[in-house]
C-alpha cells in the first residue's frame, strides 16, 4: 500500500509517494536524496539520524515517513543559510566537536534545537539534552565546548545578529 | 623551535563538508539503477550445510539475484591469511556467517526474501572458549589451516586450533626465575568489545560497460582493499578503481573487504550497481571485535622488589576465522607488551591465537595492548601489596630506562616514563590523605611503539598556484588530511589554503593505509620529503623563467625571486612555464619503513572513583592522563585523540562487553551493547610532558592509540583501593561490584 505525503523539508515543499512501511530516514535519504542524515544503530539509540520535526528533535530511523505528512522537517542540510554556516556548525569545526563526522549531522541538529530553546545552557543541561547522540570519536568533551562556544558567540553577537 | 603552521589548533580541512551533510560516506553513494544486497546468515555455530533451497526466494517479485557459494569462485580471503569464504560453502563456523546473498531494487524486499530461503544444516560439535579449543579432544575448525594462502609457517603450532603461536624473548627466562626471591602468578580476562564506530560497514560496486570495476567501501586501506578484491573475484587489479569516501570512524575495525566481493558478484550477475550496508545488529554479530583475551602472568621479583623475570601466556580468541588480522604473523601485536613499562632482564611471552566457533575477532585501537596492560598493571598493584611495598614506589623502582630493550622492539632512547608518571601523580590527588570511605585511587602506565609501514603521495603544482597533495589514505576521523596539509604548508612556507589535500588510490600500487598510529609518522615524512623535492623543481623552473641560474633564486613570500634583481614569479606563473615539454611540476613519492624508531611514547593515568556500596555503581570522580609527547602538530586534533581514546578506555573498564552465550552474541543492538554517552564522561585533566624528540616530522610523536590503553587497569586498581575487591576480568560493571561486595560481607544477596 502506498500513500502520497506532503512534507516541507528545509523550507521546500515535497510530495512523495511512499509505501506505508517507509521510514522517514529512507524517505529523506533515498526519495529526496538528502543523505546528510545518517543511519547508525537503526533503533533510536545513537542519534545520528536526528532531524527536527516541527522544531523538535526526533529519530528519523524510528519514524514512519507517513508521520511527516504535513510537517516541517529540518535536516543538517537545512542549517546553513546560503554559504554561511550556522553558528553551531562553525563552532563544531572550530572547537573540534567531531572527528569522523558520522554523528555530526545528528549532533548539530540536536544542538541547534537546544540553543533555540535554551540560548545559555549549563554543562549539565547540555549533557541532559545531548545524551541521545552517541559519538565514539571525541569523548564528548569537545562537543560540549562546541555548544558552549556557539552559545557564547551568539551572546557576544547580540540579538540583532543573524547566523554567524 | 617555532613554526608557522605546525602547532596551530586547526579545524579540519573537511570540516565544512562534515557539518553540512555534504561529506559523502559509502552508504551515501547513490547511483542510477542501484540495487541492494542482503545476506542470510548462519543461525548455528558449527554445522555442515546439507542443502540450500533458494527457489521460492528467486521467484519473489522484485528479486533480481540469489547467490550461494556454488555461484562464486571457490576461494578464501582475509587481510593476511586467506581462510574465510565469501559465502559459506560446505560448513558454517559461527553464528552470523554469510550463507546466501539476495539482491533487489528495494532493500526491504531483499530482506523479506531471506525468510523464504531454506538451508538444511547438520550440527557439528562446537567450541566457544579458546582454552577449551586448545584441548586434544576439541573439534578442529580448520583442519587444513596449513594449506591456506599466506598462512605463516613459522608460527604454526601443534596445539589444536592454534593458528598462530608467536614468542617474544629477552634474556633467559629460566635464569630470571632462578634470580627471583618470590614468584607471583596471576590470570586476567577481558571480553570481546566492538569498535563502536557509528557507521556500519558499507560497500558499493558498479561495473562499467568496459569492465572497469568501481568500488566504494568503508575501508581505511583502499590500496590494499583493491589488491584483496582482485584476488578474491579473480580480476586484474588494474581494472578496479577504489573511490575514497569519508569513513565514519575506524578504530582499527575497517580494514577488511566485508561485503564488497558480494557486491561485485551481484553487480556482475545483474548488470546493476549494488550497495550493501550492514545493519548495526550485523555489525555486533559479525563485525570484527577486539579479541576476548586471557592473560597469564608469572613474575619473578628479588628480595629488594626488582622484577627480574616475566613470563606471559596470552591467549586470544580468534573466533571462527583469522581473516580480520592484518599482521604477517596473524596474531595480535599488543601481546609483546606483557612486561609493561618495566625494565625486565628476562622475558618470555607466548601469544596464541586460537580458532573457536565465535565471532571472528579483529583489530581495535591498540590491539592487544589494553588486554595485556589490564593484566600487567593490575598485577603490579597485587605484587606491591604482597611485598608490602608502596605501589607507586614499586613501579618507580622498576621503570624502563634509556638503553633498555623491550620485547619485539628496539633498544630504547629518550625514555621519559618516570617524568610522565610523576606528572600524572602530581596532577592528581595521589599524595593527599584518603578522603572518604568507598573512594579510591588507581594508576596505570603504558607505552606504545610507533607503527611502521608504507606511505605514498603525489604532489603537483597546479596552474592556479595551489599545491595538490594526493594521498591514498582516507580520512577515517583522525585528522590525517589536516596534518598532511600543515606539514606541506610548513615545508613550503605557504599559506594553508594554498595546499589542497585530495584522495586517490588508483595511482598507487601498494600502501599501508591508516593504522598503527602510522600516518603522521610515515605519511607525514613522505609528504615532507615530496614537498622538499617539489620546491627544488619549482626553484629550477623559476630560475629558467627568470633567465638566471638556480643558485640565484630564492623562495620568498610565496614567489620565486631572483636575488639580484626585482624579477620574481608567482607559483601560478611557474606552473604555467612547467617542466620539460611543459609538463606539470609533480613529485610522486613512496616511503616504506620496516623498522621503527628507538623512541616510544608513554602514558600514565590516575583514576579517582567512588563505589556506591548499595548498588555497586562506580562513579569516576577524576581522571588524569599524562602523555609523553613531541612537537604537537595540531593541538586541537591531538587533544581530541586523547579524549576520544580515553572514553573508549572507560567503556572497556566499566561497561562494554559483547556478550556471547554458546557463540551467540546477545548484545545485538546499541541499546544492549552500551557505548559511553555524554553523561558518562569523567572530569578529565590532561598533562602533556613535552620535548621535541619524536621521530615524526618536526619531532612529533604518535598519540592515537595512547590514552585508551591504561584506563581499564587504573579503574580496576582504584576499585580495589576503594572497596578492597580485586577484579580479574573486565568490564567492572555495577552488577559485578554489587555481588562482589555481597560476597565480601558474607551476605547471600
Amino acid at each position: 500500500m502506498t500513500y502520497t505525503i506532503r512534507l516541507n523539508v528545509n523550507g521546500k515543499e515535497h510530495t512523495v509517494e511512499v509505501p506505508s512501511r517507509r521510514l522517514l530516514i529512507d524517505c529523506l535519504r533515498y526519495d529526496l536524496g538528502l543523505t546528510g542524515t545518517k543511519e547508525g544503530c537503526s533503533v533510536g539509540v545513537c542519534g545520528a539520524c536526528t532531524v527536527l520535526m516541527d522544531g523538535k528533535p526526533i529519530s528519523s530511523c524510528l519514524a514512519l515517513a507517513l508521520f511527516a505528512d504535513g510537517k516541517e522537517i529540518v535536516t543538517v542540510e537545512g542549517l546553513a543559510r546560503e554559504d554561511r554556516l550556522d553558528r553551531v556548525q562553525q563552532a563544531f569545526i572550530d572547537y573540534g566537536g567531531f572527528q569522523c563526522g558520522i554523528c555530526t549531522p545528528g549532533m548539530v541538529v540536536t544542538a541547534k534545537a537546544l540553543l533555540d530553546e535554551n540560548p545559555d545552557p549549563s554543562v549539565d543541561e547540555i549533557k541532559e539534552w545531548m545524551m541521545g547522540n552517541l559519538c565514539r570519536c571525541t569523548g564528548y568533551y569537545k562537543v560540549i565546548e562546541s555548544i558552549q562556544g556557539a552559545a557564547r558567540r551568539k551572546r557576544q553577537a547580540g540579538d540583532s545578529d543573524e547566523g554567524l | 623551535m617555532s613554526y608557522g603552521k605546525i602547532g596551530q589548533p586547526l579545524g579540519r580541512v573537511e570540516g565544512p563538508a562534515k557539518v553540512t551533510g555534504e561529506a559523502k560516506y559509502t552508504a551515501d553513494v547513490l547511483l542510477p539503477g542501484m540495487i541492494w544486497g542482503k545476506v542470510l546468515r548462519s543461525p548455528l555455530p558449527h554445522a555442515k550445510i546439507v542443502s540450500i533451497d533458494t527457489r521460492e526466494a528467486e521467484q519473489m517479485p522484485g528479486i533480481l539475484a540469489v547467490l550461494t557459494a556454488k555461484d562464486l569462485p571457490d576461494l578464501l580471503i582475509g587481510r593476511r591469511v586467506y581462510d574465510m569464504p565469501v559465502l559459506a560453502k560446505d560448513q558454517v563456523r559461527f553464528i552470523g556467517e554469510k550463507v546466501v546473498v539476495v539482491a533487489a531494487e528495494d532493500p526491504d524486499v531483499a530482506e523479506d526474501a531471506l525468510a523464504y530461503i531454506d538451508v538444511e544444516y547438520e550440527d557439528m560439535p562446537a567450541v566457544f572458549d579458546a582454552h577449551e579449543a586448545m584441548k586434544p579432544e576439541a573439534p578442529l575448525l580448520h583442519p587444513d589451516y596449513r594449506s591456506y594462502a599466506h598462512a605463516p609457517e613459522k608460527f604454526f603450532s601443534d596445539i589444536p586450533n592454534v593458528h598462530s603461536h608467536v614468542t617474544w624473548e629477552l634474556g633467559d627466562i629460566e635464569k630470571g626465575f632462578a634470580l627471583a626471591k618470590q614468584v607471583f602468578e596471576h590470570t586476567f580476562n577481558t571480553p570481546a568489545v566492538h569498535q563502536g564506530y557509528i557507521e556500519p560497514h558499507a560497500s558499493v560496486v558498479a561495473i562499467d560497460p568496459d569492465g572497469r570495476v568501481n568500488v566504494w567501501i568503508s575501508n581505511k586501506m583502499p590500496v590494499r582493499a583493491r589488491e584483496l578484491l582482485a584476488d578474491v573475484v579473480e580480476i586484474p587489479q588494474e581494472r578496479i578503481v577504489v573511490h575514497l569516501a569519508q569513513i565514519g570512524a575506524d578504530f582499527g575495525g575497517k580494514g577488511s573487504l566485508m561485503d564488497a566481493p558480494l557486491c561485485y558478484h551481484l553487480a556482475k550477475r545483474t548488470g546493476r550497481p549494488v550497495k550493501m550496508v550492514m545493519t548495526y545488529t550485523e555489525e555486533l554479530m559479525a563485525g570484527n571485535p577486539r579479541h576476548p583475551t586471557s592473560v597469564f602472568l608469572r613474575t619473578g621479583v628479588t628480595e629488594k622488589g626488582q622484577i627480574v623475570a616475566r613470563q606471559a601466556k596470552v591467549v586470544f580468541d580468534s573466533g571462527a576465522y583469522a581473516a580480520f588480522k592484518p599482521v604477517p604473523f596473524v596474531n595480535i601485536p599488543g601481546a609483546k607488551d606483557a612486561a609493561g613499562v618495566y625494565g625486565t632482564p628476562h622475558i618470555r611471552i607466548d601469544a596464541y591465537s586460537v580458532y573457536t566457533n565465535c565471532v571472528p575477532s579483529g583489530h581495535f585501537r591498540a590491539p592487544g595492548d589494553l588486554q595485556v596492560n589490564f593484566a600487567v598493571e593490575s598485577s603490579m598493584d597485587m605484587i606491591a601489596e604482597d611485598l608490602g611495598l608502596d605501589r607507586l614506589e614499586f613501579r618507580k623502582q622498576n621503570l624502563l630506562k634509556d638503553g633498555d630493550w623491550v620485547p619485539g622492539g628496539p633498544q630504547l632512547e629518550e625514555v621519559r616514563v618516570a617524568e610522565t608518571l610523576a606528572a600524572a601523580v602530581k596532577a592528581s590527588s595521589w599524595n593527599q590523605p584518603k578522603s572518604q570511605p568507598n573512594r579510591g585511587l588507581g594508576l596505570a602506565v603504558s607505552h606504545r611503539l610507533i607503527g611502521t609501514g608504507e606511505a605514498n603521495t603525489q604532489l603537483t603544482l597546479k596552474e592556479d598556484g595551489t599545491i595538490q597533495v594526493l594521498t591514498p589514505v582516507p580520512e577515517v576521523g583522525t585528522g590525517a588530511h589536516t596534518i598532511l596539509q600543515q606539514i606541506v604548508a610548513e615545508t613550503l612556507f605557504l599559506p594553508l589554503d594554498q595546499i589542497r589535500v585530495e584522495t586517490a588510490s588508483d595511482i598507487f600500487k601498494t600502501d599501508s593505509g591508516s593504522g598503527a598510529s602510522r600516518v603522521t609518522y610515515v605519511g607525514g615524512q613522505v609528504v615532507q620529503q615530496a614537498a622538499g623535492e617539489l620546491m627544488k623543481l619549482i626553484l629550477a623552473v623559476g630560475a629558467k623563467g627568470l633567465g638566471c641560474a638556480e643558485n640565484e633564486v630564492v623562495f620568498e613570500g610565496g614567489r620565486v625571486v631572483h636575488s639580484d634583481s626585482d624579477g620574481s614569479l608567482s607559483l601560478a606563473e611557474v606552473a604555467k612555464i612547467g617542466g620539460d615539454g611543459k609538463s606539470a611540476l609533480r613529485v610522486k613519492k613512496s616511503l616504506n619503513l620496516s623498522e621503527g624508531p628507538p623512541v616510544t611514547t608513554f602514558t600514565a593515568q590516575v583514576v579517582e572513583l567512588e563505589v556506591d556500596p548499595e548498588t555497586g555503581q562506580i562513579k569516576l570522580l577524576d581522571v588524569v592522563t599524562a602523555h609523553d609527547v613531541g612537537t604537537i602538530i595540531n593541538p586541537l586534533g591531538h587533544q581530541g585523540q586523547i579524549e576520544g581514546g580515553l572514553l573508549q578506555g572507560v567503556g572497556f573498564g566499566l561497561i562494554e562487553e559483547l556478550r556471547m552465550e554458546d557463540g551467540q552474541v546477545s548484545t545485538l543492538n546499541l541499546g544492549d551493547y552500551k557505548l559511553p554517552n555524554i553523561r558518562d564522561i569523567p572530569p578529565l585533566t590532561t598533562v602533556l610532558v613535552e620535548e621535541e624528540v619524536g621521530p615524526a616530522p618536526f619531532h612529533g610523536k604518535a598519540i592515537g592509540e595512547s590514552s585508551i590503553t591504561p584506563t581499564g587497569a587504573a579503574i580496576a586498581n582504584a576499585v580495589y583501593d576503594a572497596v578492597g575487591v580485586r577484579f580479574h576480568d573486565l568490564p567492572i560493571t555495577a552488577e559485578k561490584v554489587y555481588w562482589a561486595l555481597r560476597q565480601q560481607s558474607g551476605g547471600k544477596g
